[in-house]
């Protein structure tokens, strides 16, 4: 998901210049860097750098992956559009209650017996391995450094406000020094200390939703004091679909479901885990991290609209001030402090998945895509993360609009190009090398350019058709015509012990 | 049941969707019924995508059958609901678990009703149809084969006298 949400200044600073606030956000900072400092020292290859020597356990992976999933949107922009848009909104996160699952049983598996019968430590090197085809692990890894600096530059962006709003440095100095702390433990310690710092913002993250609901609940005098004060004055923002045609709501649901297989920060994380057979439990684990801290995104929004409703409160010039406002007016500062604590910790869980991912795609992929080794991996690793970090800063200081623009079309890109190559490809014999190129580029031309026509305002879609929803069709269907006439070379394209992974 | 009807379901179910957005460029937009397909399409494309990955050696055990079909179950019942109740969204409306009955029925029918038995179910069949010791040795005897056999291609390759 997108951070664009807070693209709009955050809240107003004075009001997050609160002791409490800036002690448990200073805490946090500490925590972070005592993490970082303990997973350096523990980093001593390109293994432990990108796949954290394949030694995590089930619940750090499980909060880990919950972490990079949910962005600083959960905490802002969702609970901003719940506020804006209604239960319409809750549409883009309505599939979680399925997609763990689904995730275990097309992804899990595969991927952690891929990596580690091949020592994989890519997600483009899982769709090279099964296909044998560097030209498909090259074109993936393009399509990921294309959405990885978009999706860092604008949640560098949310991060430099939030910091600005909480500590006074400008949003230039905020933008920076949000880069330089997730840089600093992202580089020294790699994917090792952003598992790990993953799993403390996610239990930060948890902790606030849960008890931010709690106050949500006894702010609106429970769920059905919220609902009567909503439903009094609006009929349509508590109807099935909330402020949308039922076509936009079911394609949120569409995308944000299938899309969930083509999230390269969460299937990265299947190769770190340690003993394989411990992913019984990631569904549960996964499902029940993630719909705790789900709670917050549904009940902000709709205590603050039924606050508005009641007259208790006037409108809020921007629908992302919600979450800012009811902690601000409604929680003790304490609890204020741990939601934006939450925020950043948000933001900075999904950034240093994807300068992981970015520095592997560069440092890893595209030289094996063009048959060359890069002879110090770890070290090269370090050098484009800070490369790529300083690139996604620069782009943070662009327009607003254009970085919103890179960021927003993250997670659509992400879907078009891989879920056809590897969610279904690992699962299916019958996919051929031509057709997960032919889909990767399909996926990648069409989301790229109809979202510059769509930001250019060259054309408008019809109500209920997304881009991401139509490139992620589009390419699954050309993913599947292109093996089925590619079908008598499917079988050669398949190494033995591939076959195997496929098998069991 | 064999991969292939998940594979079909799956490509049935992005025609579906694909039809749904297609209808949507008409003059004066989709036509209400067009919301089936996207959701006819999208519970098929989430539940024929898990009976692909539960599937093994071309076989979908029942319990993973079992979960698939009540996934897209729910879904479709929840979703259709929603279309076919009249609403009652307004003062006064009538509401189930704090929210009115269409809403109830989408937030906690597609949002919380999965959770209650996917997980349970994937837990359930793990040792006995997703992954075991006999799994994990037959993929570590694979791997070592291919080691085996890529050592013994580059000794055949490496010019005479050396020693890799």
């Amino acid at each position: 998901m997108s951070a664009s949400f807070l693209l709009a200044e955050a809240a107003p600073p004075a009001a997050l210049r609160q002791p409490a606030i800036i002690g448990v956000a200073l805490l946090y900072f500490t925590a972070v860097a005592l993490i970082g400092a303990w997973a350096s020292r523990r980093t001593r290859s390109a293994r432990d750098f990108f796949v954290a020597g394949q030694g995590i356990g089930i619940v750090t992976l499980a909060v880990a992956a919950m972490a990079s999933t949910l962005s600083g949107f959960a905490f802002i922009g969702g609970p901003g559009l719940v506020y804006s848009a209604g239960t319409g909104a809750v549409f883009i996160v309505l599939s979680a209650s399925i997609t763990n699952t689904m995730g275990a049983w097309v992804l899990a598996r595969r991927m952690r017996l891929l990596g580690e019968a091949r020592g994989l430590i890519t997600v483009p090197d899982a769709i090279g391995a099964r296909f044998r085809s560097p030209a498909a692990q090259g074109l993936s890894a393009v399509a990921l450094l294309v959405a990885v600096v978009g999706y860092m530059a604008s949640n560098f962006l949310a991060l430099g406000l939030v910091i600005d709003a909480m500590f006074g440095t400008g949003l230039a100095l905020g933008i920076w020094l949000a880069m330089l702390v997730t840089l600093s433990y992202t580089a020294a310690g790699g994917i090792l200390a952003g598992v790990y710092t993953d799993l403390f913002e996610g239990a930060v993250k948890t902790v606030a939703s849960v008890t931010v609901f709690y106050f949500v609940l006894r702010a609106g005098g429970g769920l059905d004091g919220i609902s009567r004060a909503i439903t009094a004055v609006d009929a349509t923002f508590l109807g099935p679909w909330g402020k949308m045609p039922a076509l936009s709501a079911l394609s949120l649901f569409f995308v944000f479901g299938l899309g969930a297989l083509g999230q390269p920060h969460v299937a990265h994380k299947f190769y770190m885990l340690r003993d394989p057979r411990r992913l019984k439990w990631y569904p549960l684990l996964m499902s029940a991290a993630m719909a705790l801290t789900l709670l917050l995104y549904v009940g902000v929004g709709l205590v603050m609209r039924a606050k508005v409703a009641d007259g208790a409160l006037p409108a809020l010039a921007r629908a992302d001030d919600a979450t800012p406002a009811f902690v601000l007016g409604f929680t003790p500062s304490v609890v204020a402090g741990l939601v934006f604590a939450g925020v950043i910790a948000a933001g900075m869980s999904t950034v240093n998945s994807f300068m992981n991912i970015g520095a592997a795609a560069i440092t890893h992929d595209l030289p094996r895509a063009l048959g060359r080794r890069v002879g110090d991996e770890l070290r090269w690793g370090r050098v484009w993360t800070i490369v790529l970090s300083l690139a996604a800063v620069v782009l943070a200081q662009l327009p607003g609009a254009v970085v919103a623009f890179l960021g927003i079309f993250g997670f659509g890109l992400f879907a078009a190009t891989l879920v056809p190559s590897l969610a279904i490809g690992l699962n299916w014999k019958g996919a051929t090398r031509e057709g997960a190129i032919a889909s990767i580029a399909t996926g990648l031309v069409l989301t790229l350019t109809l979202e510059t026509c769509a930001f250019l305002k060259l054309f408008t879609l019809p109500a209920g058709v997304t881009i991401s929803g139509l490139s992620l069709v589009l390419s699954v269907l050309v993913f599947f015509a292109v093996s089925r006439l590619t079908r008598a070379r499917a079988a050669a394209q398949l190494d033995d012990d591939v076959r195997v992974v496929m098998e069991v | 049941m064999t991969a292939r009807l998940p594979l079909a379901a799956l490509v049935l179910s992005c025609v579906a969707i694909g039809g749904a957005y297609a209808l949507a460029f008409l003059p004066g937009g989709a036509p209400p019924w067009a919301a089936w397909g996207l959701i006819l399409g999208s519970a098929g494309a989430l539940a024929a995508m898990m009976a692909l990955g539960a599937t093994r050696n071309g076989r979908l055990r029942p319990v993973a059958l079992v979960a698939c079909l009540l996934t897209f179950g729910v879904v479709v019942i929840a979703f259709g609901a929603a279309l076919l109740l009249p609403a009652d969204e307004g003062p006064g409306a009538r509401l189930l678990l704090g929210l009115p009955l269409r809403t109830a029925i989408v937030l906690y029918g597609v949002g919380l009703v999965p959770l209650l038995f996917l997980p349970l179910a994937y837990a359930a069949s793990f040792d006995a149809d997703t992954l075991n010791e006999d799994d994990l040795d037959r993929v570590r005897r694979a791997a070592r084969e291919r080691e085996a056999m890529r050592g013994r291609r580059a000794d055949a390759d490496a010019p005479p006298g050396h020693t890799p």
